[in-house]
């Protein structure tokens, strides 16, 4: 039996639920206002058809990956999870900043609402098949991303099914909290998550990267916490340098 | 026809959000690649210039894109 170390598994499974807490938010207001506009029929089923496309994805792509060597496997998600993570963590750094606008989710629901209310005048005859689509185009766009980090994350270590397991948790406590508010989830740390998420796919990012180039990382996995570290104290510090001053609002 | 639109540029996006940032990022993994797979550099080495390059471009990045950002 194959034994993995905490060190690596933690933090795999850490990226994969507060990665999956932070796309199931964004998803379950869109499918929240479908649900809430149009019935929760369309909204359920348009949800279930995108997590089968999602499970097909995983389903098609798990034995695939068995097939390239680890090395190789190990080199490429690397460099997926760097591009992927870093890209991640400058946004959440300049959300961080305020230099671009944290992610609303009150008006993501807004938004949605008005832009279903709209195609229910223009197109009276197909609405629940309009409701469906934009549940299952939302649930399917933001999976997408969970899906790759579950990949990317627990691929190079045969920690597929932890990550997975990971992610799932973060969908059920989601929903679960949703179903009890019933409204956007506004007050989640969204951008806190994000931050966190793109400092630990970095840290992966370089450690696959690594292995896959054959490096040995002194400390072994417990290097991926010091890369963790570096990446959140850089992080933090570029944040804070490029803080705009708060501006007080007269009232 | 608009979903598998909107499912390619989402998978675009998520590697390539930053034209600059993949660009520079791949160069820096092609040339320590080069370096320890090619020239035989020490692997620690290019381990070290492959996190401090990654930490570098992404403090570039930011800088980069709050000064557009307030420049506008």
């Amino acid at each position: 039996m194959v034994t993995v170390a905490w060190s690596v598994a933690g933090p795999a499974i850490g990226a994969a639920f507060l990665a999956s807490l932070v796309e199931v938010v964004e998803a379950f207001t869109i499918v929240l206002a479908v649900g809430t506009l149009r019935g929760w029929r369309p909204a359920a089923l348009g949800t279930v058809a995108a997590l089968a496309v999602l499970a097909l994805l995983i389903a098609l792509l798990g034995p695939l990956l068995d097939q390239v060597p680890l090395h190789l496997l190990q080199f490429i998600i690397g460099v997926l999870l760097l591009l992927f993570g870093m890209g991640w963590l400058r946004k959440a750094i300049l959300r961080a900043a305020g230099i671009i606008p944290l992610h609303d989710e009150d008006a993501i629901f807004a938004s949605e609402s008005a832009r279903l209310t709209e195609a229910a005048v223009q197109q009276r005859t197909s609405l629940d098949w309009i409701a469906g689509l934009t549940a299952f185009k939302a649930v399917l766009l933001e999976g997408l991303e969970v899906v790759f980090i579950v990949i990317a994350v627990g691929a190079g270590r045969g920690l597929l099914w932890p990550a997975a397991a990971g992610a799932l948790a973060a969908c059920l406590a989601i929903l679960a909290i949703g179903i009890v508010v019933h409204k956007p989830l506004a007050k989640v740390p969204e951008n806190t998550l994000k931050f966190g998420v793109g400092v630990m796919l970095s840290a992966f990012g370089v450690f696959w990267t690594g292995e896959g180039l054959g490096i040995d990382w002194p400390g072994q996995d417990i290097a991926l916490v010091v890369f963790a570290a570096l990446f959140l104290g850089v992080g933090l510090a570029t944040a804070s340098a490029l803080r705009r001053p708060t501006v007080e609002i007269a009232r | 026809m608009s979903i598998i639109v909107e499912v390619a540029k989402e998978l675009l996006g998520m590697f390539l959000a930053d034209a600059r940032l993949t660009a520079t990022t791949l160069v820096l993994v092609a040339i320590v690649a080069g370096l320890v797979l090619a020239l035989r550099v020490e692997p620690l080495l290019g381990g070290g210039m492959l996190l401090l390059g990654c930490l570098a471009i992404l403090v570039e990045a930011a800088v980069r894109e709050a000064r557009r950002r307030n420049a506008t």
